[in-house]
């Protein structure tokens, strides 16, 4: 488990049942978007599946869905499994606005995701 | 005169000279202390060019005079003053021409007058005139040379003429000098008296208080005021007024009816019978053709009566709530130009409505050479109606401080309102993506408390901090800056609206640049202004009215 405090987006990465679960807490803004990037980056550059947790981002903004984007690019290139799990309302709205919703497979859990593959 | 062999005279050598030259110019360029200077000079000068005495005289008193400002010798000359076409040196000046008189006693312009006056024995003079660029400043004398014959050469006049060159760009710079001292030192007082003045006005009320006022002067004190303060009982007294004429007296006159005011205005609460007391006051001991124009009153917010008297100001203006003016004409004289006068008074209901009470320097102000006048004053506060007081106010003395608009007198304006409050914010937050968080904090707030759901809160915040995030990054592009924003509900409208401001400082952008890009193209950054349009009713970019920056207003209705 990796724990960083100092990043306005605060981060823990788990590794379970084949997948790094990267769980962001906080607001994913122009100010903390910089630093999830590079997370999310970081764990596909180590050639693992990798979902990520939403359920404790309360706010995401532009620059934040265009990183979830950048991930999501990047695994189809490098032939990753890239989701989304448990995301909150506040992120569901947002993936929404940008008719992002039906781009990024979204599951409620891990474990979902797992059945329906 | 007498003609002399130079070749017998034991005059400075051509080195020395040289040398006193380079040295006098050498002092006379980097020094500032003008007296110091051509003391040590007038010495150097007396000591190398073997003279008995030296003296400089420079032109006073609109140059009807010659004072001498600094000597070396026997004598003591410095203060003596001399008509200014007093004797060679005066000739000298008139004629700005060097002089060189071998025997005085041969000369007919040489006057004895000095010499009678000190016991000194003048035989031979060389003066040379002290000019800058055409403009004479007065000359440098020598007197006797030390030699057995006592007399100058050609040599010396050369030096001479060429010292005095030098000194008199020094004399002409050090005077500059001292005059811009003492512009310095008025420019502080007037300064000071700005400040004094400032703080004679009300400190800024709290946005729910009923009374604003804003006052903008054009020199550094000004002849405008005004005053508000509430009684005991609930009720706020108030004026605004402007004294004749500009500048130092008009703002002395200004601190004393103001305090006359203030003092008075707490016993007599009737304010026609008020200004008729300030008048007299006034009047007793005011400077004959110095009056001051003024609109008292007080103003109940329980029952939103205003009690109105005008001596001699520009009508106030109110402006119902259906949104149709009305003048409040008063026809009485200005305060101090006659005592024991009446002042009638006017009463008024405010209900939802707006009493604006101004000075001229708002309609007077000019574009174009067109005067803003009643019916522009009309239409800019219309262009700003839907704000709340205070950010009215400061709109409105954005526009009348935008580029190309001419203010010719202090600008102060009084606004009396008692409407029911609504939600508003008004924040500035350094450009960087560390503070959207505190932006996004305060924008929900204000949307909540003006009755949006937390759905359309979440809306609100999202597109105002994607528009802060632009700025950020596309306006200051990532130099400093600051960002403004401003929320405000147009409560007027039905249903009513959320008004939202964001402002920069930053270069004015092409608005045909600022697109949301297609929905395919999710290039970080890309999606922004796409959010926005879709979370918005209403998105304008516009430049601001003082030209500079960039302004985004979006709308949208409240809950729809």
């Amino acid at each position: 488990m990796n724990k960083n405090s100092e990043s306005p987006v605060k981060f823990e990465i788990d590794d379970e049942q084949g997948y790094l679960v990267i769980r962001f807490e906080g607001e994913i803004d122009l100010y903390g978007t910089p630093h999830a990037r590079e997370v999310i980056l970081n764990c596909l550059k180590s050639e693992r599946n990798t979902v990520i947790d939403l359920s404790a981002v309360n706010y995401i903004d532009s620059s934040g869905v265009a990183s979830l984007v950048e991930g999501f690019q990047q695994a189809k290139n490098q032939q990753l499994e890239f989701g989304l799990i448990n995301i909150s309302d506040a992120v569901q709205n947002v993936l929404e606005l940008a008719h992002l919703d039906k781009v990024f497979t979204i599951h409620a859990s891990l474990d979902e995701r797992i059945q329906a593959s | 005169m007498k003609q002399t062999d130079e070749n017998d005279q034991p005059t400075a050598t051509l080195d020395q000279h040289l040398a006193l030259l380079a040295r006098m110019t050498q002092e006379f360029t980097t020094s500032l202390d003008i007296e110091e200077t051509l003391n040590n000079a007038i010495k150097q000068m007396m000591d190398t060019m073997h003279a008995e005495a030296a003296s400089i005289f420079l032109l006073e008193n609109n140059d009807t005079e010659l004072v001498c400002r600094t000597c070396a010798g026997p004598i003591q000359l410095t203060g003596l003053r001399l008509p200014a076409d007093h004797g060679i040196i005066g000739n000298t000046v008139k004629q700005n021409t060097v002089q060189m008189v071998l025997d005085v006693s041969t000369d007919p312009d040489f006057t004895a007058q000095v010499d009678e006056q000190t016991g000194f024995t003048t035989r031979s003079i060389l003066c040379a005139p002290l000019t800058v660029k055409g403009k004479k400043l007065g000359a440098i004398e020598l007197i006797n040379k030390k030699t057995d014959n006592g007399l100058f050469v050609a040599d010396d006049q050369h030096i001479l003429t060429a010292l005095a060159a030098s000194a008199a760009l020094a004399i002409n710079n050090a005077e500059m000098a001292s005059a811009l001292i003492e512009q310095e030192r008025i420019q502080h007082e007037l300064e000071l008296a700005r400040e004094i003045q400032a703080n004679l006005l009300p400190s800024a009320s709290a946005d729910d208080f009923p009374v604003h006022g804003y006052n903008l002067p054009m020199r550094e004190v000004s002849g405008d005021f005004y005053d508000y303060f509430t009684l005991p009982d609930g009720r706020i007294v108030f004026n605004l007024a402007d004294v004749s004429g500009k500048g130092m007296n008009a703002s002395l006159l200004m601190a004393k009816t103001s305090s006359l005011f203030h003092c008075l205005g707490k016993t007599q609460t009737s304010p026609g019978k008020l200004l008729q007391r300030v008048n007299n006051e006034v009047h007793e001991n005011s400077t004959r053709g110095m009056f001051v124009t003024m609109v008292g009153g007080i103003f109940d917010p329980k029952t939103n009566e205003i009690i109105l008297a005008n001596a001699g100001h520009q009508p106030p203006m109110l402006q119902y709530a259906d949104g149709h003016f009305e003048e409040i004409l008063g026809q009485s004289p200005p305060l101090g130009i006659m005592p024991d006068i009446e002042f009638p008074e006017t009463r008024l209901n405010l209900a939802n409505g707006t009493l604006y009470i101004y000075t001229d320097g708002v309609t007077e102000s000019q574009q174009d050479g067109k005067m803003l006048g009643e019916a522009g004053f009309q239409v800019m506060i219309n262009a700003h109606r839907d704000k709340p007081v205070t950010m009215r106010i400061k709109a409105m003395f954005e526009n009348l401080q935008r580029e190309g608009r001419e203010l010719h007198d202090d600008v102060t304006v009084l606004v009396i309102e008692n409407k029911p409050q609504t939600p508003s914010l008004s924040l500035s937050i350094p450009a960087k993506a560390n503070y959207l968080k505190q932006l996004r904090d305060s924008a929900r707030d204000v949307a909540l408390s003006a009755g949006s759901s937390k759905e359309q809160a979440d809306s609100i915040v999202l597109a105002i901090s994607e528009a802060a995030s632009n700025i950020i990054q596309h306006a200051y592009k990532g130099d400093e800056g600051e960002i403004e924003l401003n929320i405000h509900v147009a409560s007027e409208l039905e249903p009513a609206q959320l008004v939202i401001n964001l402002r920069d400082y930053a270069e004015t952008i092409d608005i045909n640049e600022i697109r949301s890009r297609a929905l395919d193209d999710v290039r970080p950054g890309g999606l922004g202004v796409h959010f926005m349009k879709q979370l918005m009713d209403n998105l304008v970019y516009t430049v601001p009215e003082d030209g500079r920056g960039n302004r985004l207003e979006m709308r949208i209705t409240i809950n729809e």
